[in-house]
């Protein structure tokens, strides 16, 4: 019984081939991502770290409360040989265009010394009126060794150096990584005289840890070891890395869902076309129960072929994506789980098996005469699993968007937000439950047309692709899922772009001039909202102060984010669209309507914003106002506002002729960008679309093996049919016709799964827009690039996956037809 | 009339194989058949008579010989030539799998025209059709039809062209006793009353009563002839045939 398949297997080696291909892409795909996962986390904790200091004191959170007394103190500690501070403060690189390089400068100074905090990449360890850059600062400012630098200090002070050369920062604990090293000698007088942390060398043997205790008793000051601070490190680093694995694990399982489309279905012709083989078995006395075991026997053995060589394949793959993709200033390291390995095998095995499963029982249940008929290729039961997944795939689909429909208003509660996007998931897998009953709804009357139009090119054509729905829809769904995902993304994203432009647009005139962070992240200086005040030719000018808060309501509490602006300048330089109420700060607070939803708060209700280190700020809603995510959800007057906050000014908007002064007062503050609207449109829209390009790419992913899908089963067609190709090529078909026609049914087929793919794409990417930008459902952006992009696509995959099937059926001997074997 | 061959092949030989497996299908067979008869095609199995039709039919490369459709050589023919050949003045009905599944009896009828880009003449399409009997069932898919109504769909496909000859490779193998007399009938009646030429591989005496000529092969060559057959005659010349073959 074995023999007999084995040997069958082997005469049928082209058809063993696709198989083990889609195994081997579907496992290759699966065990990529994973590695590409495992190596981002690993990258956290890879190089880099230390744990060669003996003790360390640090202030909390990072927080420089260390002075040079504390370490002069320490250093006096018997058996201490050494006691090193740790200096950081305020320092920022001008890059090139005379502005600061964006990034987190608040703690990006420091000194230079010889703990083994810095690795020199390039040049040598600063002198005095010198520096030493990180890699990535050095590159983003544009400046190598020997260049003189501008470097912004504290207190608005700015220095000249020389760069020295260029570093890898190696962090102890839980730490941010600084910029700029100063010369020791000179890192006082420039930064000020504060440390983050002391660390300490003892002499061995001795053990100093208690008298450093004794010595360190002011409140908040740690001591720590270095294996303390190692482990510190490393737990930070796997959560780190366990955040980026969840985010990578959505990737993981589109992987996941098309390799089983592609394995199943593959798997599945495999068997439906061996009808007679199995007839033949079952006539000379297998059981059915032999025919089963034998076929599931040939699935777990194709299933660890192809995942052997898929699991290798996609450990390659993964690396190669990681070594690629990694900008080359940043550590990387190389991590394949045993994990990805054993979900690999389990893939590859696991999903075969599935697919040979309900194969199998159709093998086993063919008659033994079918063995006797010339046409036994197709046939065998399975039109009642057919119905039963129509009516599951239509119920699914009808609740889906019963549900979207009914959580289709406007303001709703998040619990309605998360079961909104979960019906639009349901709705999604009644899709392509429903697929098969779909490609014979959607194909017929295309067939219909082309049989009356069209040659005998698109009559065999779409003939040919409606002929077997349910093998178009399997073929086509595993595009349908990448390119849906693609769609659906491109449509949250262009509706984002959209939105925030008219949010921007309709709240920002035209004609401010806008001033805003330098570096991105840290707020303006206190002078410069007075300084833009002053220019000549500004007439008014408003402040935003914005920063994210914790806020308590009747409902409960949450963290929104709030700007605290002067009330005369929200109404009088911002145009905020008031929906409701007034937009008068004096008397309470305005907010968002899609927030106001979300917190399930109205007018006139009472709301309480925790600053950090400031009483609870109570405000009733007096207004709302039409928002979005990204911008204040709510504005609050900035006289209520704690002190702290109102120094904490975001971006200034300036009215009156005055942009070409503005430029002039700020030419010398590398700190302050002058920009306006649309400049800093374009620069949102510039950081979300980088965003977006990945996406796409790694959906883009799913859609190159969805092709493999397509050529795959063109090819099993293709042989399937060779007796009809040599039927038509016995009757005047020419060679070129018959490439013609697989070519076209393959279009066909692609079509149909891109055209299904973007449309559930459009359509997920609504519900997804509408439940995460609280838009109304309909008014979407649709993203005609990405459509345009997607239709031209599918019709190239279609040519592309057509192209060696089709020089396959070329070839047919017509005699294949006339000899009835 | 009836001297003009429609086709021939002269010193004919197909070899399949070589060293051991060397086999000689078709050795150095001359044979003619003429315009507006219909000719039968005899011998055992594995005498040679399917391949013989296949060289001359086009469908098959002979190893040596010349193979002439009317004033046609096919051996200088390309693979484009040929097809076009085959599509504009063959017609073929082979034993079973004729039809293309996904096309009804009616697209199945006009598929060569169609594949030349031709419409079919009304008149000829008119006259075919009602021979065929089935027109009824035009709009049938080749599933939807018995084994005897998809076997005279093939022959109206075979005569929709007005081929110089048309090729049928044990038509009625597959069919019962009833089906066969009405495609053997439909067969005479193309030759009768459209005036084709028909050439027809079979190993059944009944069916090769049917015919105005009957060759006989055997062992790759041909060795008998008979004019105005009836299956008893037939079936002599077989068994004798048999016995000097054993």
């Amino acid at each position: 019984m074995l023999r007999a398949m084995l040997r069958d297997l082997r005469a049928h080696k082209g058809r063993i081939a696709m198989t083990l291909v889609a195994i081997v892409l579907g496992v290759t795909f699966v065990v990529a991502t994973l590695v590409i996962s495992d190596s981002t986390a690993a990258s956290f904790t890879g190089a880099g770290t230390r744990s060669d200091v003996d003790l360390a004191v640090r202030g909390p959170e990072e927080q420089p409360i260390l002075t040079r007394a504390d370490v002069d103190r320490l250093a006096g500690v018997p058996g201490v040989t050494g006691a090193t501070g740790v200096l950081v403060a305020r320092a920022a690189v001008v890059g090139t265009d005379g502005k600061i390089i964006p990034g987190r400068h608040a703690t990006a100074g420091t000194g230079w010394d010889d703990t083994g905090r810095f690795a020199l990449t390039e040049g040598r360890a600063p002198a005095r009126g010198e520096a030493a850059l990180s890699r990535s600062a050095a590159s983003e400012a544009g400046l190598t060794p020997g260049d003189e630098a501008r470097i912004l200090l504290p207190g608005g002070r700015e220095t000249r150096v020389v760069v020295a050369g260029t570093f890898d920062y190696r962090t102890l604990g839980v730490e941010s990584v600084p910029e700029v090293a100063f010369a020791a000698s000179a890192a006082g007088e420039l930064l000020g005289d504060s440390y983050t942390r002391v660390e300490l060398a003892a002499a061995p043997g001795t053990q100093v840890s208690a008298a450093v205790r004794q010595l360190t008793t002011a409140p908040g000051l740690t001591v720590s070891t270095g294996e303390e601070l190692a482990a510190e490190a490393r737990d930070e680093a796997d959560s780190a890395a366990r955040s980026t694995r969840e985010s990578l694990l959505a990737f993981v399982a589109v992987a996941l869902l098309v390799a089983m489309f592609v394995i199943a279905n593959t798997f599945t012709m495999l068997v439906t076309q061996r009808v007679r083989q199995f007839a033949l078995l079952r006539a000379v006395g297998a059981s059915r129960r032999q025919v089963r075991r034998t076929v599931l026997l040939e699935a777990a053995a194709l299933g660890f072929a192809g995942a052997t060589v898929g699991v290798v394949a996609g450990v390659a793959l993964g690396l190669l994506g990681m070594w690629a993709f990694t900008p080359a200033d940043e550590p990387v390291t190389y991590a394949v789980s045993p994990l990805a390995v054993g979900i690999g095998y389990a893939v590859g095995i696991g999903v075969t098996a599935v697919a040979a499963w309900g194969a199998s029982r159709r093998a086993a249940a063919v008659p033994p005469i079918a063995a006797l008929r010339l046409d036994a290729t197709s046939g065998g039961p399975g039109h009642r699993g057919g119905r039963v997944r129509a009516v599951a795939g239509a119920v699914l689909l009808l609740v889906g968007v019963l549900a979207v429909a009914l959580l289709s208003g406007e303001g709703l509660s998040t619990t309605e937000r998360v079961l909104c996007l979960a019906a639009g998931v349901v709705g999604w897998l009644g899709v392509l439950l429903l697929a098969p009953l779909l490609a014979a709804v959607v194909l017929r009357p295309v067939a219909r047309l082309a049989g009356r139009r069209g040659g005998p090119v698109a009559r065999l054509a779409t003939r040919g692709a409606v002929r077997d729905p349910r093998r178009t829809a399997a073929t086509s769904s595993a595009l349908l899922v990448g390119l849906a995902l693609v769609c659906a993304f491109a449509t949250l994203g262009e509706t984002m772009v959209s939105m925030s432009g008219a949010a921007v647009r309709t709240t920002v005139p035209a004609d401010a001039t806008i001033l805003r962070s330098a570096s991105g992240d840290d707020p303006l200086g206190a002078d410069v909202l007075d300084r833009a005040r002053a220019t000549p030719g500004v007439d008014r000018v408003a402040a935003d102060r914005y920063t994210l808060v914790g806020i308590t309501h009747a409902g409960g509490t949450g963290r929104t984010s709030v700007s605290a602006i002067e009330p005369a300048g929200f109404t009088g330089v911002l145009t905020p669209r008031i929906v409701e109420g007034s937009g008068d700060l004096r008397r309470g607070v305005v907010v968002g309507t899609n927030e106001a939803a979300m917190l399930g708060v109205g007018l006139g209700d009472e709301v309480a914003f925790e600053f950090p280190g400031a009483p609870p700020v109570r405000q009733e809603i007096v207004g709302m106002i039409d928002t979005i995510e990204g911008q204040p959800l709510f504005y609050l007057d900035v006289d209520r506002a704690p002190a702290a906050l109102r120094d904490r000014v975001t971006t200034v908007y300036a009215m009156g002729d005055a942009r070409a002064a503005l430029d002039a007062a700020f030419l010398h503050r590398p700190d302050v960008a002058v920009t306006d609207r649309e400049g800093v449109l374009a620069e949102g829209i510039a950081e979300f679309q980088l965003l977006l390009s990945v996406m796409y790419a790694m959906f883009g992913a799913a859609i190159v093996i969805a092709v493999f899908g397509v050529i795959n089963t063109l090819a099993l067609s293709v042989i399937e049919r060779s007796r009809e190709v040599g039927v038509l090529r016995a009757v005047g078909a020419t060679r070129r016709l018959v490439r013609r026609t697989v070519r076209l049914e393959s279009i066909v087929i692609c079509g149909y799964g891109g055209v299904l793919g973007i449309v559930v794409g459009l359509l997920f990417g609504a519900v997804m827009q509408h439940v995460m930008l609280g838009n109304p459902l309909f008014e979407f952006g649709a993203p005609m690039l990405v459509v345009v992009i997607s239709l031209a696509g599918m019709v190239l995959v279609g040519v592309l996956s057509a192209m060696w099937p089709a020089r396959r059926a070329a070839k047919t001997d017509v005699l294949t037809a006339v000899r009835a074997d | 009339m009836q001297n003009q061959p429609a086709a021939r092949a002269r010193a004919l030989t197909k070899v399949y194989g070589d060293g051991d497996s060397r086999v000689v299908a078709l050795s150095s067979v001359d044979v003619e058949f003429y315009s507006g008869r219909f000719t039968a095609i005899m011998g055992p199995s594995g005498s040679g008579k399917s391949t013989l039709m296949h060289c001359v039919a086009g469908l098959d490369a002979p190893t040596s010989g010349e193979v002439f459709l009317g004033d046609a050589e096919l051996a200088d023919m390309t693979d484009n030539q040929l097809t076009a050949l085959r599509r504009d003045r063959v017609g073929f009905v082979f034993q079973a799998f004729n039809l293309l599944p996904t096309l009804t009896a009616w697209e199945n009828i006009t598929l060569p025209l169609d594949l030349a880009g031709r419409e079919p003449d009304r008149e000829l399409a008119d006259a075919i059709v009602d021979a065929v009997g089935l027109r009824d069932r035009l709009h049938h898919r080749p599933a939807q039809l018995s084994g005897g109504q998809q076997q005279r769909v093939a022959c109206a496909r075979a005569l929709i062209t007005n081929p110089d000859v048309v090729f049928a490779d044990e038509p009625t193998g597959a069919l019962d006793s009833r089906s066969s007399a009405d495609l053997l009938d439909l067969l005479r009646t193309s030759v009768d009353r459209f005036g084709r030429t028909v050439v027809m591989v079979t190993h059944e005496p009944a069916a090769a009563a049917y015919a105005d000529r009957v060759l006989f092969l055997a062992d790759g060559r041909l060795v008998d002839e008979l004019t105005a057959p009836t299956a008893d005659r037939v079936l002599d010349r077989m068994k004798h045939l048999e016995r000097v073959a054993v």
